[in-house]
């Protein structure tokens, strides 16, 4: 039978088509050529008696050791309880047949048997996996593992789903046959199960689960505002666990989305040093908000150990209470001389985009900072870049105060509908920019959360 | 130079941080005198009020002095839960998940629920009761609150639904007002106070029993674990929370003394007869006045209130946590499917079934009291089990005396509870 048309069938995937097509795939390119092929679930293994060939009881099955650096898991031993015994043993899986309900042992292998010792790189699926919590990159969601969904091919046997659905849960407590006469009766309709491909699993139980680099990528699938939700949602240990396993790139970014209270804390917990590095490269605002709610002598260290530009930018930022236009400002914003030309500033933008918080308006100013006027990226491409941009540039600009209240500068966004507004002092020197999602953080923190 | 920079640039930035201080402090305050606090005062709910009640108009003062060996062992109990939400980071139904597996927390889950709903039919007859005083129809005062309640939640943010919840817990100060106004002979009060009494009586036996089941109950070690977990408490932070714990269960005891203390000045030495705790409001009107009656009937309806509002959220809470259902506040309805539904239905059910007419109301108190008595044990065993498990608490496992303690609470508890189940099935 069509191992594609099983799946389809059995309904074996929740998630969407597209992904159910990757799965689909890997799971026909693993399973290709071979013939005896079986899914199987771990609670159907967990507990199974293994006897010798004599049909001796040795023991009775309490884990399962996969390597974890396959991309589906690879079953390496059986971990089990000997008869009368305190302490598992473990044997090779190669080693053991399958006879009805029983694992059969080769009787040699009984002296032969090794300390349950784990390995590098090894993986205990009961104690690890079952029962705890993951994460599902696809979805971006935290979810408690309920079974895991193994595949038999031949003799070899590999872990390819999480199983986080009722169904799995009810399979556990011994009540599944139950569960879909329930459904079937009642609702007529017959219950998936709901499983998760490992390729998106991020196991959470232990750090050293988190640093190893097949992780890394996983989580780094998440968008940054998902992997701030899941962060938030995540007990205290686990929160600092997952963040410093991020590398710094992703862990500013999600850090930016961070409930600030959580952002607090995660900082807390590193030295100076892993701080200032994830801090640096966060916008300066974000990063002021932020070290303006450590404790003072925690923010002078990471300022200390930060670059000395975006220390002064941030420090500058730091002066101006949260709430005001000096505080919700940025200071790294695009600004040319009026006779710069068109071209000067496309090229401007196209260098230093990466690291400008806000790249729609370009302002023009002197050397002092006066702000003469601004011109919009879309003014930009469309002009002739031979062009100054003293002739391109609205000399009309809406600026405020940075003593400005958030609610002023969320009416003039709201009339305007600018992307950005410039905050200058009393003599016209532009002194940053608000964009708009700043504004938008203050003044309505409870949207997207 | 760069150094004189940042004097100059830190003046502003400190000016901010010290408007900023007193808000922290508070804040801080709040972080770690809250859940051990809040707990304690939802403990003191509908059966709760009513049960110390009857103790008191039956049997006088000499019930009082159950209260000392009482908190005892609610600061013993709560105090291994605070410490394990510290330690671990984790509610208390994740970690019997994760150390017993799906089979004993998916039943342990499923007797909490009925254990829970049972409480919160008990709390919106508390409501219904305590309207009926100020002559308001249950038919009136339950949907309003089941549905006051619902949107709390449902609706508000959860800020605004902690700060009305901190806010709540300065009404119990109604129940001390009203024992001052009564007069009482204090020196007799403290003699007995001090002076344990024990009859071998069926109906006293029940009642020590239910003094006891009222003020221990499993939601508690559920709700406060996640709490302190909820807080985000550090390990460093412990004292507090243990500090918060103490505190918390001496209230709960406090409030609870002048309760009985008021009913046993008052109805019992009158000879009045009552069954509920609405009857114990309005005998107090001839014998201590009518700004009694209104302020126990005031207590009361805030007791359950707050009570009906915290059940079915901690036990939304905990199955969620257990299963791994999305559970947050900040999430919408859609989000957390699992978490909203249980949380209406519980409100649904609990407040609907006050609703039939000629519903016993008393016997749906007693008997919710009876279920608690019967799962507590359970969980305590379970609570110890992880406790004293290295694997889980590091250096924080019990030490032997604290483990004498609690062993001997727990068996003291298995004791009176099953003795309770006995007496209200014979």
């Amino acid at each position: 039978m069509d191992p594609l048309a099983t799946i389809k069938e059995k309904g074996l995937c929740k998630l969407g088509r597209e992904c159910y097509k990757i799965i689909s795939l890997e799971v026909v390119r693993m399973a290709v050529n071979a013939t005896p092929q079986v899914f199987l679930f771990l609670s159907q293994i967990l507990g199974k008696k293994m006897v010798d060939p004599e049909g001796r009881r040795i023991g009775r099955v309490s884990d399962l050791i996969v390597n974890i650096a396959d991309l589906y898991p690879l079953v390496r031993s059986v971990l089990f309880l000997p008869v009368g015994g305190e302490k598992p043993s473990r044997l090779p899986w190669e080693k053991i047949s399958e006879a009805g309900d029983q694992l059969v042992v080769p009787s040699l292998s009984r002296e032969r048997q090794t300390e349950a010792a784990i390995g590098e790189g090894e993986l205990l699926l009961k104690d690890s996996l079952l029962d705890k919590q993951i994460v599902d990159t696809h979805g971006a969601k935290v979810l408690r593992v309920n079974d895991l969904h193994l595949l038999k091919v031949n003799h070899s046997l590999r872990l390819v789903h999480v199983d986080v659905g009722l169904r799995g849960l009810m399979r556990r407590v011994g009540l599944e046959k139950a569960m879909d006469k329930f459904f079937k009766w009642f609702f007529d309709y017959h219950l998936a199960d709901y499983l998760i491909p490992w390729r998106y699993v991020q196991p959470l139980s232990s750090p050293a689960l988190l640093r190893l680099k097949i992780s890394q990528t996983r989580l780094g699938q998440l968008h940054p505002a998902e992997l701030a939700d899941i962060i938030e949602e995540l007990d205290i240990h686990k929160r600092s666990e997952v963040f410093q396993s991020l590398d710094v790139e992703t862990a500013a970014e999600a850090l930016e989305e961070t409930d600030p209270k959580i952002q607090v804390r995660l900082i807390e917990n590193l030295n100076p040093a892993q701080a200032s590095d994830i801090i640096e490269e966060m916008s300066p605002s974000e990063a002021a908000d932020l070290l303006g709610d450590l404790p003072k002598d925690k923010a002078e260290g990471i300022l200390k150990e930060m670059e000395k530009e975006m220390a002064e930018d941030v420090k500058e930022l730091l002066v101006h209470p949260e709430e005001k236009a000096g505080g919700l400002m940025t200071s790294s914003f695009p600004s040319l001389p009026p006779q710069a030309m068109v071209k000067e500033a496309l090229d401007l933008l196209r260098q230093q985009a990466e690291n400008l918080d806000l790249i729609y308006y370009l302002y023009v100013t002197d050397e002092e900072g006066h702000l003469f006027g601004v011109a919009s990226l879309r003014g930009l491409l469309m002009a002739n870049p031979q062009t100054p941009l003293s002739a391109l540039m609205d000399s009309r600009v809406v600026t405020v105060s940075l003593e400005e209240e958030k609610e002023e500068i969320a009416d003039l966004f709201a009339k305007y509908g600018f992307k950005a507004i410039p905050v200058v002092d009393e003599t016209n020197r532009i002194k940053g920019v608000i964009p708009f999602k700043s504004l938008l953080e203050v003044v309505a923190p409870q949207l997207g959360k | 130079m760069p150094e004189t920079r940042l004097e100059t640039i830190r003046q502003p930035s400190a000016a901010k941080i010290s408007r900023k201080g007193f808000w922290k402090i508070l804040g801080v305050y709040f972080a770690l005198f809250g859940p051990g606090i809040i707990t304690s005062n939802v403990d003191n709910d509908a059966g709760g009020i009513t049960t110390y009640s009857l103790a008191g108009s039956e049997f006088g003062l000499t019930l009082l002095w159950t209260l000392i060996p009482i908190t005892l062992a609610l600061i013993v109990i709560q105090e291994m839960c605070a410490r394990m939400g510290v330690v671990t980071g984790k509610g208390l139904s994740g970690l019997i998940r994760e150390r017993f597996g799906a089979k004993a927390t998916f039943y342990l889950m499923i007797a909490l629920f009925f254990t829970n709903l049972g409480n919160t039919i008990s709390e919106f007859a508390g409501v219904a009761a305590s309207l009926e005083i100020f002559g308001v129809s249950k038919y009136l005062s339950v949907p309003l609150s089941a549905f006051f309640v619902w949107s709390l939640v449902v609706k508000g943010s959860y800020k605004s639904v902690e700060k009305a919840f901190l806010v709540a817990c300065l009404f119990y100060l109604s129940y001390i007002i009203s024992g001052f106004i009564a007069r009482p002979d204090w020196g007799m009060i403290t003699t007995e106070f001090l002076t344990p009494t024990l009859y071998f009586d069926a109906n006293f036996l029940t009642m020590a029993v239910a003094i006891v089941g009222t003020t221990i109950a499993p939601w508690m070690q559920f709700y406060l674990q996640s709490s302190v977990v909820d807080k985000g408490l550090k390990v460093e932070d412990y004292q507090f929370a243990r500090l918060d714990v103490i505190v918390g269960s001496v209230i709960v005891n406090i409030v609870a003394f002048f309760i009985v203390m008021l009913c046993a000045v008052t109805i019992f030495q009158a000879g009045v007869k009552i069954e509920t705790a609405k009857d114990a409001a309005l005998a107090l009107a001839p014998l201590a006045g009518k700004y009694s009656t209104w302020l126990f009937a005031f207590g009361l309806l805030n007791a359950s209130l707050f009570a009906a509002s915290i059940l079915p959220l901690s036990t939304s809470y905990t199955i969620c946590e257990a299963f791994g259902w999305e559970s947050s506040l900040n999430r919408k309805f859609a989000e957390a499917p699992q978490f909203y539904g249980l949380y209406s239905l519980m409100i649904f059910l609990g407040a609907g079934f006050i609703l039939f007419p000629d519903v016993p109301l008393i016997a749906i108190m007693f008997y919710s009291q009876v279920i608690n008595g019967t799962l507590l044990p359970f969980i305590l065993i379970f609570m110890l089990i992880l406790v004293n498990d290295r694997k889980i608490m590091g250096n924080y496992t019990n030490g032997w005396i604290m483990n004498l303690i609690s062993y001997l609470t727990i068996i003291l508890l298995i004791v009176l509870s099953g003795s309770m189940i006995f007496t209200s099935l014979r």
